[in-house]
């Protein structure tokens, strides 16, 4: 488990973390959601001792992540992929970590393995694909058998192979009970992988809710898309029964929180022909780019989304 | 209390967590091409300068009835060849900066207390082992050299002794260079400056001040370690200069490590 309790981090006059509180539980992958520049890696810096918070803490495994003597058999990280020295072996680069916390050296070979790097990992950092470095950055974090991970942006910069491996795998981890906190900027990604979300924006907490909590909050802002030669006439049918109607770009009508049965039985009423009747799935990534965008103070105060515990 | 709790083997104590990171310095070390390539550069200039002012001595005033000590040898191979050792030592640590990779090294050792005392430690009992060893490997080529030259043991140990002081400082100062630096280049330019182009430029003009200047730099300690001169600064005087100079680089340096984000 992971606790992270008002931790704030400031660089002058930007408070690049502000006072963010959440836990990251056992057993499940969350995803660490927010635009570039939200606070994501300074707060992942941050739960491992890398960076100073300015205040706050954060406990990895009941412990401050900087005391700890064997910190690889608690947990394991890949922040930054790019973050080895080119001139030596991926083998050596795991031998090293080995060495530091007292793993046998085995444990090298069996990572190597597990993360498919086999013969690669005899050649220097220098020739490796990005891809190979995400794979080596991998290994590192599981060469300790860790119960906590924590993945800054691991999928990015992957092909679709890359991609699917790093899901399976996380959702491996997680359901072997440990847990697995990934972050990403591409709700997209989310939406395959994460079982819980935890979305900052500006370094502030936005949402921290499970994936289902997000997809409910959704559901309560349903929308029908209805095309109509006379909007004028089933707008103003809609308006008389308390409904929202937005004009969309295409001509169009968006009629919010109805069911196209509704909006059906009042074209029927007043006698407006339908040429198509459709509900809109609104996206994760919709509702992500609404709660993280300019107005995401003003929209998380107007609107109950998602239905989780949403803080201001 | 629960069987779990109980079970848990005791976690490791500072001092095994020591040598844990100083077996992962050492590894990281030699794991490198830099390092060897720095050590065979000090190869070459120590052993090469020494076999050099050897034959230079065998045309010159030592005779059987006479002899002079060979130690001059390593002495002046490691007043220039002591810079591959320094680079070695001041690459271990700014590397880590350049390439990122201080990140992965503080997941792996995140006490930092124990990750400067192995990051010091390591480096510098390498510079200085190999310094000393292919000193005496100077000395005892220019006996090979001049077979009028003569290696007593004292002298031998005492030579090497100040050898080992001067290494030992220069690469404190190094490593705290680089902590407090965390750049290659940066490192570079102050660490050559400070130990071997300001003292012989400061001197070089005759003026007075600049001179006085000289006299407080810790170039200038390891040159009358090693050789002597000038013969105004005492041995102990010496030693007492480029030990101010360490410690004060490893401070400041320390305190980057310990206090400061990763980077």
């Amino acid at each position: 488990m992971i606790e992270v309790r008002g931790l704030t981090k400031q660089y002058g006059a930007v408070r690049a973390v502000d006072d963010l509180t959440f836990e990251v539980q056992p057993g499940k992958v969350t995803g660490f959601l927010g635009p570039n520049g939200a606070g994501k890696s300074t707060t992942m810096r941050m739960v491992l001792g890398l960076d100073r918070p300015s205040a706050g803490s954060a406990l990895v495994a009941g412990r401050p992540f900087a005391r700890l003597a064997e910190p690889l058999r608690t947990a394991g990280a890949l922040l930054d992929a790019q973050a080895v020295h080119p001139g030596r072996s991926g083998r050596d680069h795991l031998r090293v970590a080995a060495r530091a916390n007292g793993i046998p050296l085995r444990r090298v070979d069996e990572v190597v393995d597990q993360v498919g790097l086999g013969p690669a990992s005899r050649r220097r950092v220098k020739g490796y694909s990005l891809g190979m470095r995400q794979r080596l950055g991998i290994a590192t974090a599981l060469l300790g058998d860790p119960a906590v991970l924590l993945f800054d942006e691991p999928m990015n910069g992957l092909d679709l192979d890359g991609v699917r491996w790093i899901r399976r795998l996380v959702r491996q981890l997680a359901d072997e009970g440990r847990t697995v906190l990934l972050s990403s900027h591409l709700m997209s990604e989310m939406e395959q992988t994460a079982d819980h979300l935890v979305i900052i924006g500006r370094g502030r907490l936005i949402a921290d809710a499970s994936m289902a909590e997000v997809m409910r909050g959704e559901s309560a802002r349903r929308q029908v898309q209805v095309r109509t030669p006379f909007p004028d006439e089933l707008t103003g049918a809609l308006l008389r029964r308390q409904l929202r109607v937005h004009p969309t770009d295409v001509g169009d009508l968006l009629v919010e929180g109805a069911s196209p049965e509704t909006v059906g039985d009042v074209a029927l009423e007043v006698g407006v022909a339908v040429h198509r009747l459709a509900e809109v799935h609104n996206s994760l990534e919709q509702i992500y780019l609404d709660l993280t965008g300019d107005s995401v103070q003003y929209r998380v105060a107007a609107e109950p989304v998602p239905a989780g515990q949403v803080q201001r | 209390m629960s069987a779990a709790v109980l079970a848990r083997p005791a976690e490791p104590g500072t001092g095994t967590v020591f040598l844990r990171a100083a077996g992962a310095e050492w590894v990281r070390l030699r794991t490198v091409r830099t390092t060897w390539a720095c050590l065979l550069a000090a190869t070459v200039v120590i052993v090469g300068l020494g076999a050099i002012a050897a034959a230079d001595e065998a045309e010159g005033t030592a005779t059987a009835a006479n002899p002079i000590v060979s130690t001059f040898a390593g002495e002046y191979g490691v007043l220039l060849g002591q810079f591959g050792l320094l680079v070695l030592a001041l690459l271990a640590v700014t590397q880590e900066y350049a390439s990122g990779s201080i990140g992965p090294t503080l997941q792996w050792t995140p006490r930092r207390g124990v990750l400067l005392a192995a990051r010091v430690a390591v480096p510098t009992v390498v510079a200085t082992v190999t310094g000393v060893l292919l000193a005496l490997t100077a000395d005892v080529v220019a006996l090979l050299i001049d077979p009028e030259l003569t290696l007593p043991l004292e002298d031998a140990v005492a030579g090497l002794a100040r050898i080992a002081a001067v290494l030992v400082a220069g690469s404190l100062l190094a490593v705290g260079v680089g902590l407090l630096l965390r750049s290659t280049a940066a490192g570079l330019a102050t660490v050559f400056l400070l130990q071997l182009v300001l003292p012989f430029l400061m001197q070089s003009f005759g003026v007075g001040w600049l001179n006085d200047v000289a006299l407080w730099l810790p170039g200038t300690g390891a040159v009358r370690t090693l050789l002597g001169e000038p013969d105004s600064m005492s041995l102990g005087g010496a030693l007492a200069l480029q030990a101010g100079w360490s410690a004060a680089a490893l401070a400041a340096g320390g305190w980057r490590l310990l206090r400061r984000d990763a980077g």
